[in-house]
């Protein structure tokens, strides 16, 4: 066996630009979750508050099935379901719409709470000032709620980047599943997958840094 | 006293008035509950152009309730009122259009000050004007930065409302109702949450805005502002006015033995 004879720098060293690009795709999903995830959640955090007993219900069971599904069905269910309804996007498509989901159900209730922890005289000293209540909305409470709700939010941010793992149960090449198949084809899992851990800690730590640092920002400017 | 204001005196559409005194704020009738409780029993008053109209009386009495009915923080459940010309009556869901006239000519001062603690204090004078009155980002700046001077806080124009003390908090507070140019300023206990010292500072402030010619309405402990700045003096107890005329006449020998029980317990 010649993959036995490299010493395990050479091994990690052979194959880490295959690892490189599947942490690249990791990250592409990670991004576009948030992108299309975070105003969904906003838009599902103020549903849930919203005025109107329809849309307020609809809010609620929305972010309710998608806390309590776990990641993994919401992705299956994407995956096997689209077909049906005559839409096959590729996997990785299907990755980003499974992902997004989940992160507007679990960060619209970040938001929701971000949002219910506004100073309510500053809205009403806004409203007292003749603001229109959308204008309340966005120049005063989402403003102020976000600010809240951002440590957490990164927090969040971590864990989907963490959950993008599970993409490669639908076949899309990110760090886990080229990881997988390099540990298939060279029977060397624990080292592989020791380097892929690493490379998610690489990302992972100094972001749960960062905010640490963010979070103690925002506490000394209130 | 218990009359509403008479619908006559107002043209067809009822805001314009036709009668010769010039009143920046008549109500009538006001009357309020919460939870089966009467905290406003048919109040009304009236403040003259250009008046400084102070409210003192016992904590529950009705004061800071009736004071956040004039620009409807709260919805009157009776009577009726003329607001800086606007006819408004109680009973009704008022289109936002009605109630955004409302705020623009009624400025309010919080006790608790309720700046946005997201926005610098430059940007908290900046935000309504760009928003109601529409101006561009420059003259809003440049008329903040105006306003700041007249409250001496030019210096602060790009601190955060957290570093700074509760006076100078107040005082930006008066800054940013000021700047929408509002024909009524309402002060709901603006110094009760303020040191001695912070106090003095805002009511010096305050006594320029007077001084100005600004209608006032002022809910307040503070007896010597109601006493030298004040030109009415309003006693409230228990959801109603019990007395009320010149500041040094109320206060050296009031007519109800009740007032003289209030001012007894806060000159101590």
């Amino acid at each position: 066996m010649i993959a036995l004879q490299t010493n395990t720098f050479e091994f990690w060293a052979k194959y880490f630009p295959q690892l490189l690009a599947g942490l690249g795709v990791s990250l592409q999903l990670t991004a576009l979750a948030l992108l299309f995830g975070l105003p969904l959640g906003l838009l599902l955090a103020l549903g849930t508050e919203a005025k109107l007993r329809a849309v307020r219900w609809l809010s609620v069971a929305v972010v309710e099935v998608g806390r309590g599904a776990p990641a993994l069905v919401v992705l299956y269910v994407v995956y096997f379901g689209l077909p049906l309804l005559s839409w096959s996007p590729e996997a990785f498509i299907c990755a980003v719409i499974g992902l997004t989901y989940t992160t507007a159900a679990y960060t619209s209730e970040y938001l929701r709470g971000g949002l219910k922890a506004v100073n309510p005289g500053s809205v009403e000293a806004a409203h007292a000032l003749a603001m229109t209540s959308g204008d309340v909305l966005r120049f005063v409470v989402i403003p102020q709620g976000l600010r809240v709700a951002v440590p957490a939010l990164m927090g969040f941010a971590i864990q989907i980047f963490q959950a993008t793992s599970l993409a490669y149960s639908i076949t899309v090449s990110e760090l886990t599943a080229n990881a997988s198949g390099i540990a298939s084809s060279s029977f060397r899992a624990l080292e592989i997958f020791a380097l892929a851990g690493l490379m998610y800690a690489a990302i992972t730590v100094p972001t749960s840094w960062l905010t640490n640092k963010v979070e103690e920002r925002l506490t000394l400017r209130q | 006293m218990a009359d509403t204001v008479p619908p006559g005196r107002y043209s067809g559409k009822r805001d314009i008035r036709t009668d010769a005194v010039n009143y920046a704020i008549e109500l009538g009738a006001i009357e309020k509950t919460f939870a089966g409780h009467q905290v406003l029993k048919k109040v009304s008053l009236r403040v003259k152009q250009g008046e400084v109209c102070s409210i003192i009386g016992p904590s529950g009495a009705g004061k800071s309730t009736l004071l956040r009915c004039v620009n409807l923080l709260e919805q009157p459940d009776g009577g009726n009122m003329v607001v800086a010309g606007q006819y408004l009556a109680a009973g009704r869901s008022h289109p936002r259009r009605e109630l955004l006239q409302l705020r623009r000519n009624v400025g309010m001062v919080f006790q608790s000050f309720n700046l946005f603690p997201h926005l610098t204090v430059l940007e908290n004078i900046v935000l309504p004007q760009r928003r109601v009155l529409k101006l561009s980002a420059e003259e809003a700046r440049e008329r903040g930065a105006e306003l700041l001077k007249r409250v001496g806080l030019a210096e602060k124009a790009d601190a955060y409302p957290a570093k700074i003390s509760g006076g100078q908090q107040q005082r930006v507070a008066i800054a940013r109702a000021l700047a929408l140019e509002p024909k009524v300023m309402l002060f709901d206990e603006p110094t009760s949450a303020l040191d001695p010292e912070l106090a003095q500072e805002v009511l010096a402030v305050m006594k320029e805005v007077a001084a100005s010619g600004m209608t006032m309405l002022v809910v307040t402990h503070e007896m010597g502002f109601a006493r030298t700045i004040g030109d009415h003096l309003v006693v409230m107890e228990d959801g109603a006015i019990i007395e009320q005329g010149v500041p040094e006449e109320v206060m050296t020998n009031p007519s109800e033995e009740r007032t003289r029980k209030f001012l007894s317990a806060v000159n101590r």
